[in-house]
């Protein structure tokens, strides 16, 4: 598929890729019905996409906006203007507290992040918002005077039509910095992950540079806050890392045309910028497995060897981490086997971790992903990471594709009665904490990534096992906030397509 | 593709027959050869019907809403000479915003890259109203529609329909919008009509570009589903739709008009209704 950067609007992941947030069945099933290796192009009309036409019932939901903020905000020289109601600001609290905790981990200066609100009210809705976005432009140049200046749009900014665009490019050039649009109202995906895609799109439109030289040894991570397990990797192979778009520098999202590869931790995260990177720029994304267990790490640093023409280093160095990581994950293989963990995190950072935990002899028998995409933007099979898991690691029974709804988790979690979960977003962990079942908070997304990734998580996983005892208390001790009727119910019960779900 | 594409927008009031006269120019532009996509940015979903032999066709946003995704060649339909007819649809009256509608099917075909793979040569929005929010202003912003033409009759309230269009051109003007290629005077059969349209594109600094006269052709051939130029292709009222569409394939430069403020166009339309009561009161007394 054809990544369009001739309009300021990204294109939402439904529309673009058939993107799902209901479904529930075996994981092989949803591979097969995701059609990728068929179709080698996105949102094919497929069954599933076709299917799940309407939203199922939901409790609540985060927000495409909230993924500019986290990711436009955290520009480490740029500011985020939020064109919206106050109340789209609620989340900085979480997002400033990501950042600040990121540039810590990363050995960076501490400091906030840098969003200014519009603080629309009830006239600027019925006159329009602009006047007031530009007051903050210009307040928010005298203020910070930053390198780029992102401008997040919000459902009450796109109902109203405010013309953004036009105030961005007439800033931009008075300002002579980007002023950069970012269409993110949350109605118009039923996914925020939209949200990633809008803020990628902005800054490849705007501030990743053209005609620039090669810089052969450089590779662009695209990645959120995780600790820094890519640099020393890299470095193994004598490559460089220039880490997007989280903790990045406005030079380093320009630099991006310049690189020799773009690699990810998790293909919902990077696949538009890698896609649009290497259609616009030429800069070849990596298309391998995701780098996770023995065998994704493997293939990924392979193809990332054959990419940048490094070959023999990689096989050094596979070598090396394999003699000396193999004993260690024998030695926690023989602790943790029978075990039955349980993945509950973002789409296909799910199947690398599910492939981790089976490295580690730990059984999973079920999984909760937040959205399901059926393919990926360059469309390429090798990037298929759920048929990747099962056809390397086993199928999952239970692979259950559920925007976060807490009212359908216990369920969920019943079918498989698992002794621990994988989660990166706290919501749901209290709720599997009450039902005895103890949560390893993913704070760090990268603690699983690689080889020592394997040793890493079996560490956590032996670390909060121990914390079981505890767990099995608190749920002698706490009552659930719903009916037993529901509690007996099938989770999907609510949903429209639980009908579609059930069928063979 | 070598060849410029020409994107256009026609605005005007309810009812003044601005669907009738974008179809007929639809019409016109492609019996000269020209491929043409119309694109009805108006709830009503009727700008294509003439060219459709008087049938409606599926709406983009009433696929969007059935089908959660819309790919644009399912909702793109041909008609009358092989002009490709969009109708963008939107709520019932009184429900939900109609000026979000035209923004989403609008942004929904620039994202698809449609006009570039049809090779079009001319996309001509058929927009409804008097630009009444953020929406209807959408076809003048940059990069979509780069002329406009308004259809007014001479007519008060079309003509402040119109001047509060101007007003839209004028604010986005320095943004890239689109700028007005002039007036289509609709259903002019009375001299003074004439006189008035001319006097507010003289006070707006535009021109009108065709005076089309009121016509019972046009009201036999729609009653048929079809445009003056399919359906009486030899009559007067074909011959000036061709000639309109003529002078649109012509037009290269658009301008910023001088739209009249609320106490000039009241002072302007207060001077023209006295002098038309005298026209009027004259034929009253001759006739008595």
């Amino acid at each position: 598929m054809v990544i369009n950067l001739g309009t300021p609007v990204v294109e939402s992941r439904e529309q673009r890729l058939g993107t799902v947030i209901a479904w529930d069945g075996s994981a092989s099933r949803l591979v097969k019905e995701s059609c990728y290796s068929e179709n080698g192009t996105a949102c094919c009309g497929c069954r599933l996409c076709e299917r799940e036409n309407r939203g199922p019932f939901t409790q609540g939901a985060s927000c495409s906006e909230m993924m500019v903020e986290c990711q436009a905000g955290h520009v480490r020289d740029a500011v985020l203007i939020q064109h919206s109601p106050i109340g789209c600001g609620a989340s900085q609290v979480t997002y400033n507290s990501k950042f600040r905790n990121a540039l810590k981990m990363r050995g960076l200066p501490v400091k906030n992040m840098r969003v200014v609100s519009t603080n629309l009210d009830e006239n600027d809705m019925v006159f329009g918002g602009i006047d007031k976005l530009e007051n903050t432009i210009v307040e928010t140049w005298e203020r910070y005077q930053p390198k780029a200046i992102f401008i997040g749009t919000s459902c009450s900014t796109g109902i109203i039509g405010d013309d953004v665009d036009s105030v961005s490019e007439e800033y931009s050039q008075k300002l002579g910095i980007p002023v950069i649009p970012l269409h993110c109202e949350g109605f118009k995906s039923k996914h925020w992950s939209t949200g990633f895609d809008a803020t990628q799109h902005g800054i490849l439109r705007q501030i990743v540079r053209h005609g620039h030289e090669k810089q052969e040894d450089l590779v662009n991570v695209i990645n959120l806050w995780g600790s820094d397990v890519f640099r020393p990797m890299l470095a193994e192979l004598g490559l460089r890392v220039n880490y997007v778009v989280d903790l990045a520098t406005v030079s380093d999202l320009a630099q991006m045309s310049e690189a020799a590869a773009t690699v990810g931790f998790c293909n919902t995260l990077s696949s538009y910028l890698a896609t649009a990177l290497e259609q616009e720029f030429g800069v070849p994304q990596v298309k391998a497995p995701q780098p996770y267990g023995f065998a994704g790490t493997d293939a990924w640093l392979r193809e990332l060897g054959r990419v940048t023409h490094r070959e023999t280093k990689v096989e050094t160095y596979i070598e090396k981490e394999h003699r000396r990581v193999k004993p260690l994950v024998e030695e926690l293989r023989a602790r943790l086997s029978g075990v039955k963990g349980y993945v509950a995190t973002g789409s296909a950072y799910s199947h690398g971790l599910i492939a981790v935990l089976r490295e580690l002899g730990i059984r999973v028998d079920g999984s909760l992903v937040f959205h399901h995409d059926p393919v990926y933007d360059s469309g390429d099979p090798k990037q298929d990471s759920l048929a990747y898991l099962v056809e390397n690691y086993g199928d999952v029974a239970h692979f259950s594709v559920s925007n976060r709804q807490q009212y359908q988790f216990y369920g969920l979690l019943k079918r498989v009665n698992p002794d621990f979960i994988l989660i990166r977003h706290n919501g749901l962990a209290p709720l599997a904490a009450r039902m005895g079942i103890p949560a390893a908070p993913l704070g760090d997304e990268h603690l699983a990534v690689g080889y020592q990734g394997m040793v890493n998580l079996g560490e956590s996983i032996r670390d909060i096992l121990a914390h079981k005892k505890f767990h099995r208390d608190l749920a002698e001790h706490v009552t659930l906030p719903y009916k037993k009727s529901w509690l007996e119910s099938d989770p999907y019960s609510l949903s429209i397509q639980t009908s579609a779900a059930g069928e063979a | 593709m070598s060849k410029k594409l020409k994107q256009i927008a026609i605005y005007g009031k309810g009812g003044i027959g601005k669907s009738t006269t974008t179809s007929n120019i639809s019409a016109a532009l492609s019996k000269m050869g020209y491929k043409v996509m119309q694109f009805g940015c108006d709830p009503k979903s009727d700008s294509t019907n003439t060219l459709r032999g008087g049938e409606y066709i599926p709406t983009v946003l009433d696929t969007l809403r059935e089908k959660g995704s819309v790919k644009a060649n399912d909702v793109i339909f041909e008609g009358f000479n092989g002009i490709y007819c969009v109708e963008a649809g939107g709520p019932a009256p009184g429900v939900g915003c109609a000026g979000r509608g035209i923004i989403t099917a609008v942004q929904l075909f620039r994202q698809q890259k449609v006009f570039e793979d049809l090779d079009l040569d001319f996309i001509i929005y058929d927009v409804l109203g008097d630009v009444v929010c953020g929406g209807f202003a959408m076809p003048i912003r940059e990069g979509i529609a780069e002329h406009v033409f308004t259809v007014s009759s001479a007519d008060f309230m079309s003509v402040y329909a119109a001047n509060n269009l101007f007003k839209g051109i004028q604010k986005y003007s320095n943004t890239g919008g689109a700028l007005l290629g002039g007036i289509i005077a609709n259903s002019i059969n009375q001299e003074y009509s004439k006189n008035i349209i001319d006097d507010f594109a003289e006070k707006t600094k535009t021109q009108v570009v065709e005076y089309v006269p009121r016509s019972v052709t046009v009201t036999q051939c729609e009653l048929q589903g079809k445009t003056t130029i399919e359906g009486a292709p030899d009559s007067e009222q074909a011959k000036i739709y061709t000639h309109l569409a003529e002078k649109i394939a012509a037009h290269e430069i658009s301008h910023t008009p001088s739209p009249l403020d609320t106490t000039e166009l009241r002072e302007w339309a207060s001077g023209w209704s006295k002098q038309i009561l005298e026209v009027e009161s004259r034929k009253v007394s001759a006739g008595a």
